[in-house]
């Protein structure tokens, strides 16, 4: 055995190092032809690279097609954090030309890789006023906005009152009632520590040794947070969870026929993370006229007007109706909690770290 | 005895050899030169940091115990599956490869609820899902080498006075150890890699470097950091491979027949233990099946065809979900493209394998995609082939061909160990008798190739079906696939979603039961005949 494994390995080696070289060749000679501008391809087609979660009505793409002649071509699938990660490494030679759903937790990221070329849509003027200067000197046009929300069975209180702030989850009234999505592998769970820091400031560290205490259950996804262990969502024991101050109207939007008239949880309106989407012209895009427009599209009242129900999100737009299931089921939420993007890029490693610690994780 | 091989064999590691360097290498070097170049001095501080360290010795743990019990229920299975012709058996081997394609929230969501709290999150109940997702790997690997095996020999052992036990520890364990060590490694790979189901049934101690990896990208975009830990992981992996590449060379007994199915064995007591295997296999598969089913026709109001019904109806008009014949077109054409380009290239490596010298060695590279993070394969490929000058997005094919990487080791496995233990004798008979050494390798290792190439796509168009990483990295909205819309629907409120999840989940199910039965039934007709030639 000995004998024939040594040859193998020696020729391993050279194989291996034979194809580092050739690659390295390959991409000195990528690098070459980045040099040559890129010749326009079909400029009628622009590419649009999307999270997973994002959805838009099949009539608003042919009716962008119709009056402006392009051809949208969605490229999504994965959470947004991969989407930025992959933005970020092809930072200047980009997959697309216009990206939608990076957000506030991972913008500062973004920005710094130079991943996105400037441009301030017309439309921006139509945008709330809170939201209307939220485009980090112009690099970024804000689309939406939604807050990740405490959410209540209500079946579950019938007798005791159900919590109303993030100090009650510590009460020992609300004993192994809690599950939470762990912030290193979900977006609701980032942003839910995130608020908890935003809150308590350096006592956060407190504050998650005593939600441990007092018996919270940390789950990997949203998925199994929701349908696994929440009690209004599936099969699930616990009767508070964290999900979307939207979650309860989507709760009837995607029930059987025919629907309830109110859904079956409520939403805590305290200590509520806002979350913010961006989307922004991909520097070296090829087709950046093309982007821009679709920025555009984006903020129109017709993409506007669908955001709610697709997304399950809020419109930038000011003066768009929202569907009665928002109106009537999502609680006005007063003061979201929020943490500079400049913060969160800086200190979510550390974070993180520290959050493994106090829940042994 | 060695026969003369013909020509053309020294140049078959070619194709597979051009295939990993554009599909694998590029994309992984595009990457390493984007990663480093900004900075290097991460790397080394990620080597440096204990949790590294600390988090590979509990994945190597948890991985072992994955592989020694998906052996312990995968061994007896493959014999039931690969050997004993009786009513139900295609059905039963098809069955044994629905648990590989199931995405790994769906299997999750179904083992517990399954399980309800008595199997707490953690290492127990990690190691049972990743022994149940893997039990076509076993199944299928050693079944391939199992169907081949005479029991001569087991015969005259019995004549000399052994015992059953004795002669299957110290002749059949023996002869089928190449396939047993083959599955091994792949098992133990896809389990110290294992992402999803770690993350949703396992707790701190059954953390993966794969989850490391993730963490690193996704949410810290610390890449010096997941580069580090990318390395670590493939380095392991690579040596896991090699020494399963090792010891399924050493192989005991080069005496075998061309595979066939036998009758039920004649004693009662046989009978029924192959039928109690059968039975008890069926049950293992099954029963997350049958809680998916469940689901997928109960709501709050009772049982009922809704979700079903509405399968066409769920976000008609927007781009969140096509049609589902739509996405199960999608899928079956990436599986039969995914099963065309791994068996060839898999194909091409495993006959590779059997000259001597160099070109063996790409049978052993032809394994690192399984040790390669999916996380930064999937970089790399967006990175390689996501942009000009080579955008291939749009011709559809990076999924299939990201999808191939993935089975082409598991293609290798299943046939390499049985080409190296096929009888080479008629292969000199022919050549003394004037034959050309092509002809007399087609008489040699034709039937065999035949049977073990079916299995071996039928796999890769398993894996291609229930997989979701690449899929989506390198997917486009208007085209998703089955297990894309199930985790897309499961990202939702409602008891619609969850409900029309599990009726895509049964749906990918039952589409992964034809498909397999469908190839495996090419294989029967032949089966059927060298059956009558039974040995002197």
């Amino acid at each position: 055995m000995r004998r024939r494994t040594s040859p193998v390995i020696t020729a391993n080696i050279a194989v291996l190092a034979s194809a580092l070289l050739l690659a390295g060749c390959a991409s000195s000679g990528t690098d070459g032809s980045d040099a040559v501008e890129p010749a326009a391809s079909e400029p009628q087609t622009v590419q649009l690279l999307a999270h997973d979660s994002f959805v838009v009505s099949d009539d608003l793409i042919t009716a962008l097609k119709e009056d402006t002649g392009i051809t949208l071509e969605i490229i999504s699938g994965s959470d947004a954090g991969t989407m930025v990660a992959g933005a970020v490494l092809a930072a200047g030679n980009p997959t697309g030309d216009v990206m939608f759903g990076v957000d506030n937790t991972l913008l500062s990221r973004a920005l710094e890789a130079d991943v996105f070329e400037p441009y301030e849509s017309p439309e921006l003027t139509s945008v709330v006023p809170a939201l209307r200067t939220d485009t980090a000197e112009g690099r970024v046009t804000p689309i939406d906005f939604g807050d990740v929300c405490i959410n209540i069975h209500d079946a579950s209180f019938t007798d005791i009152d159900a919590p109303s702030t993030l100090d009650d989850l510590i009460d020992p009234t609300y004993r192994d009632m809690l599950v939470v999505e762990d912030p290193g592998t979900s977006s609701p769970g980032l942003a839910f520590l995130l608020a908890t820091i935003a809150r308590y400031g350096d006592g956060w560290t407190d504050y998650w040794a005593a939600l441990r205490d007092n018996g919270v259950k940390v789950a990997a996804s949203w998925t199994d947070a929701y349908f696994g262990e929440f009690s209004g969502g599936g099969e699930g024991t616990r009767p508070i969870v964290v999900s979307y101050a939207t979650s309860p109207p989507a709760e009837i939007v995607y029930a059987e026929e025919p629907k309830p008239e109110a859904p079956s949880s409520s939403v805590m309106a305290d200590g509520c993370y806002r979350q913010v989407e961006y989307a922004g012209v991909l520097a070296g895009a090829r087709n950046p006229e093309g982007a821009r427009v679709v920025i555009d599209w984006l903020l129109s009242e017709g993409v506007q007007s669908d955001v709610p129900m697709s997304m399950f999100v809020f419109p930038a737009r000011e003066g768009i109706a929202l569907p009665a299931v928002f109106t009537d089921f999502v609680p006005t939420i007063d003061s979201p909690l929020q943490l500079p993007p400049d913060d969160v890029a800086a200190g979510i490693a550390g974070w993180l770290a520290e959050w493994g610690a106090v829940m042994g994780r | 005895m060695t026969p003369t091989l013909p020509g053309w064999l020294r140049w078959s590691w070619l194709p597979p050899g051009a295939f990993l360097l554009v599909f694998l290498v590029y994309p992984l070097a595009v990457l390493a030169v984007t990663v480093t170049s900004d900075s290097g001095g991460g790397v080394i501080s990620t080597l440096a940091s204990p949790t590294l360290w600390q988090v590979t010795g509990l994945a190597a743990g948890q991985a072992a115990a994955s592989t020694v019990v998906a052996l312990l229920v995968g061994l007896p299975l493959a014999n039931v599956v690969s050997r004993y012709r009786f009513r139900g058996r295609a059905f039963a081997q098809a069955l044994v490869t629905v648990p590989f394609v199931l995405p790994t929230v769906v299997v999750a969501l179904a083992l517990r609820s399954l399980l309800g709290d008595g199997v707490p999150q953690g290492l127990v109940l990690v190691v049972m899902a990743h022994a149940y997702v893997n039990l076509a790997v076993v199944a299928r690997i050693v079944g391939a080498q199992w169907a081949q095996h005479s029991g001569d020999y087991e015969s005259v052992a019995r004549t000399l006075g052994a015992s059953r036990w004795r002669a299957f520890v110290d002749v059949t364990l023996p002869s089928l150890r190449p396939a047993i060590a083959a599955s091994a490694a792949v098992v133990f790979v896809f389990s110290f890699t294992s992402l999803g189901i770690v993350l949703l049934l396992g707790d701190p101690t059954t953390r993966t470097l794969e989850s490391q990896i993730l963490r690193q990208t996704s949410v810290l975009l610390d890449f010096p950091g997941a580069a580090a830990t990318a390395l670590v992981q493939l380095v392991i992996v690579s040596t896991v491979l090699l020494l399963g590449a090792a010891a399924s060379r050493r192989s005991a007994t080069r005496r075998s027949r061309p595979p066939a199915l036998r009758p039920l064995p004649s004693s009662v007591s046989g009978r029924a233990a192959v039928r109690i295997t059968a039975v008890i296999g069926a049950l293992i598969v099954l029963a997350p099946v049958a809680a998916l089913v469940a689901s997928s026709l109960r709501s709050s109001r009772g049982w009922a065809l809704s979700w079903w019904t509405s399968l066409g109806s769920v976000d008609a008009g927007t781009t969140r979900l096509s049609p589902p014949s739509e996405a199960i077109t999608t899928s079956l054409t990436y599986a039969a493209l995914t099963a065309l380009i791994a068996a060839g290239v898999g194909g091409l490596a495993a006959i590779a394998s059997l000259t001597s010298g160099r070109s063996r060695i790409i049978a052993v590279l032809a394994l690192i995609p399984l040790g390669v993070s999916a996380a930064t394969l999937g970089l790399g490929t967006l990175l390689a082939f996501g942009r000009p000058p080579m955008d291939l997005r749009a011709t559809g094919l990076l999924i299939p061909l990201a999808h191939a990487l993935v089975a082409v080791p598991l293609v290798i496995a299943v046939v390499a160990p049985s080409l190296r233990s096929t009888d080479t004798r008629m292969s000199a008979v022919a050549a003394t008798l004037g034959a050309r050494p092509t002809r007399a390798f087609w008489t040699t290792y034709g039937p065999v190739l035949r049977i073990v190439m079916v299995a071996a796509a039928a796999l890769a168009g398993a894996v291609s079906l229930g997989e979701f990483g690449a899929a989506t990295f390198l997917g486009r909205a208007a085209a998703p696939t089955v297990p894309v819309q199930i985790v897309r629907l499961l990202g939702r409120p409602g008891e619609q979603s969850l409900g029309v999840a599990a009726v895509l989940a049964v749906v990918l199910v039952v589409m992964t039961l034809l498909l397999v039965m469908l190839v495996d039934r090419w294989a029967t007709p032949l089966r059927r005949t060298t059956a009558q030639e039974n040995p002197a």
